[in-house]
């Protein structure tokens, strides 16, 4: 394996973070040792110094940044992922949001999972929309699920899940939300009607263009597949998608200040969220 | 269908979202038209997500005009307007270079120095004679740019002038510049340029010492790797990282190399109570070189039960490359107590 010196982890971990918005600190130095390791060696290289020259200044059109981040990153999702983020959501943002509509006299909530995949994320939010708002049922509520996949479609509507996509549901939960049927689990019906399934292409700005009117936008780990362009491009339709004082939720260690310097950077306690003012 | 006029007067409307679209579309449109509502636009846009999308479609308009007028926001009064600019000037690329010549021989200062950052982090083959100009260019910050662009670039063909560059009296912030291009670029001549510069360390202030250490780690061999150990016991703390980076990259073109007297003890006392925890992480790697030797060995077992996560991962690491008979137990028998993944893998390998 190569010996990434320290610096030259800082580096990479600079440009990673530049360039997909994905945060390594040095707990990550191993892990990251090894992914370089391994396109090092694809790429028949033995100097660390050659594969950063590689990375900066010979990747025009950022295959190797992309070849790299397949590595990183993983394809896995699951329930109640990224617990933190959502915690920050549950505990703080949602509450400020509701109690806002209610002072106004408004009854509507509306939130996008953009790249819901299999439906893991927005059936979450449902969770913990009615946990933290039993009055979502008299409300007009809807979690509205979009992704490119029609295949992904159908694995949301169906709702079913295996026992690692539900593995980080919290005991609670899983006992009011979900019902054991075998060896998979399946999403109560009473949670699956707040969550509307839709096909959406991120990169299309007409469709992008009626995605409009929404308190809550989570689009997590879908954005480091997009090149510089079109990850601003998104991210600036979810600006226009969104209400005013309405949140955007990335991925963990993806970065929205650093693709649209529209969001407003805002502190819960310990949790860091971006907010359209 | 929409038309350039009809996306001017929405470009004009009261509705930001409405103004985004509009900007959008004309950058879709891609003809040079385009431009001038844009730039008009920009100047009265309130809105930073407007601008965003402004600049987006300068980016998708092809014509030259875009450039031209991404050109002139380059003398912009507010900061936020010229960064994006020479975001637009770099995504164009190639296409750019002919006006950013015009530039760089007709602008003032800033603007030549807005230019070689339009450059920085493009593979710019024909900007050879822009590069050639700011080396010799009378405001120093320029020619920092400059050389820190070529540095990077790795463009060989600028060694001679940088060797030249650092080895005059010049800017301290030049000189620094110009050991970290030769990090890159530099050859057997460059390390006797540095050495001749820089006859004696001890009176290197900190800041170009960490340049230079760099510089040993690229180019150094033998007699470097003494040095550069001997700074170690001596230097400040936060002169650790660049020192044991050297010696970690001096290390494998001489592999042969005994540690001396000091340096084992050094490297015993930075993984025992250096900060951060990188910089012990970083000793036991540099220690590894000598684990052959019994106590170096017995050393690098004991920081397997550390308390501090990157000493342990370090030290399996660098005990996993060992040929030590009965390791491979030792190891097995230590990852039953270990609880983090990543040393776990490391014990594994």
């Amino acid at each position: 394996m190569p010996d990434l010196s320290v610096e030259q982890f800082q580096t990479l971990s600079q440009q990673i973070y530049q360039k997909l918005g994905l945060h390594f600190d040095e707990k990550k130095i191993y892990f990251l040792k090894t992914r370089v390791a391994k396109r090092m060696t694809a790429l028949g290289l033995d100097d660390p110094r050659e594969y950063m020259f590689k990375l900066s200044y010979a990747d025009p059109h950022g295959e190797e940044m992309q070849a790299l981040a397949n590595l990183v990153t993983t394809n896995e999702t699951y329930m109640f992922r990224e617990y933190d983020q959502l915690q920050a959501f549950a505990n703080y943002c949602l509450p400020e949001v509701l109690s806002a509509k209610q002072a106004r006299g408004e009854r509507t909530l509306r939130i996008w999972s953009a790249g819901c995949s299999s439906g893991e994320e927005p059936y979450t939010l449902a969770m913990i929309v009615q946990d933290v708002f039993p009055q979502a049922q008299s409300w007009d509520c809807e979690i509205v699920a979009t992704d490119i996949d029609e295949n992904m479609l159908k694995r949301v509507a169906a709702a079913r899940y295996g026992a690692r996509s539900v593995a980080d549901v919290p005991d609670e939960y899983r006992a009011k939300y979900l019902l054991e049927d075998g060896d998979e689990w399946i999403v109560r019906r009473r949670t699956t009607a707040l969550v509307k399934a839709r096909h959406l292409n991120l990169s299309d700005r007409m469709a992008m263009r009626a995605m409009r009117g929404f308190d809550f936008i989570f689009c997590r780990n879908v954005l480091i597949y997009f090149d510089d362009l079109s990850r601003k491009a998104v991210v600036d339709h979810f600006y226009n998608a969104l209400n005013p004082a309405s949140y955007v939720f990335l991925g963990h260690s993806e970065s929205v200040g650093r693709v649209n310097t529209a969001f407003k950077l805002k502190r819960f306690e310990n949790h860091l969220v971006y907010v359209k003012e | 269908m929409s038309t350039l006029k009809e996306f001017e007067e929405k470009l004009h409307g009261a509705d930001e979202a409405e103004r985004t679209y509009a900007a959008e579309d004309i950058g879709y449109l891609n003809v040079p038209d385009g431009v001038p509502p844009l730039l008009e636009r920009l100047a009265q846009e309130p809105s930073l997500a407007v601008r965003a999308a402004i600049f987006q479609a300068l980016i998708r308009i092809e014509a030259d005009a875009a450039i031209e007028g991404s050109i002139e926001l380059l003398g912009s009064e507010d900061p936020q307007i010229r960064n994006q600019a020479v975001d637009v000037l770099r995504r164009k690329g190639p296409q750019s270079i002919p006006f950013l010549k015009t530039v760089m021989r007709e602008g003032d200062k800033d603007m030549r120095k807005l230019v070689l950052d339009v450059l920085s982090g493009m593979q710019a083959g024909n900007a050879g004679e822009i590069y050639a100009k700011a080396l010799s260019d009378p405001d120093v910050n320029v020619v920092i740019t400059a050389v820190e662009n070529l540095g990077r670039m790795r463009a060989a063909e600028f060694r001679t002038r940088i060797e030249e560059l650092m080895g005059t009296d010049s800017h301290p912030m030049l000189t620094g510049a110009c050991l970290e291009a030769l990090v890159e670029i530099g050859d057997e001549s460059s390390l006797g340029a540095i050495r001749r510069r820089f006859p004696d360390l001890t009176s290197l202030p900190d800041f170009l010492l960490a340049s230079y250490l760099k510089a040993m780690a690229a180019l150094g061999s033998a007699t470097e790797f003494g040095e550069v150990a001997s700074l170690l016991p001596v230097r400040g703390p936060h002169l650790r990282p660049p020192i044991l980076s050297a010696l970690m990259a001096i290390y494998p073109h001489c592999p042969l190399l005994e540690p001396g007297e000091t340096l084992l003890p050094a490297l015993r006392a930075v993984v025992e109570d250096g900060d951060p925890p990188l910089c012990r992480y970083q000793a036991v790697r540099v220690l590894s070189f000598w684990a052959a030797r019994d106590d170096v060995y017995a050393f690098l077992l004991s920081c397997l039960s550390s308390r501090e996560r990157l000493v342990r991962l370090g030290a399996a690491e660098s005990l996993s490359m060992t040929k030590r008979p009965g390791l491979a137990q030792v190891l097995a028998a230590r990852a039953l107590e270990e609880s983090d993944e990543e040393v776990l893998q490391a014990l594994a390998c």
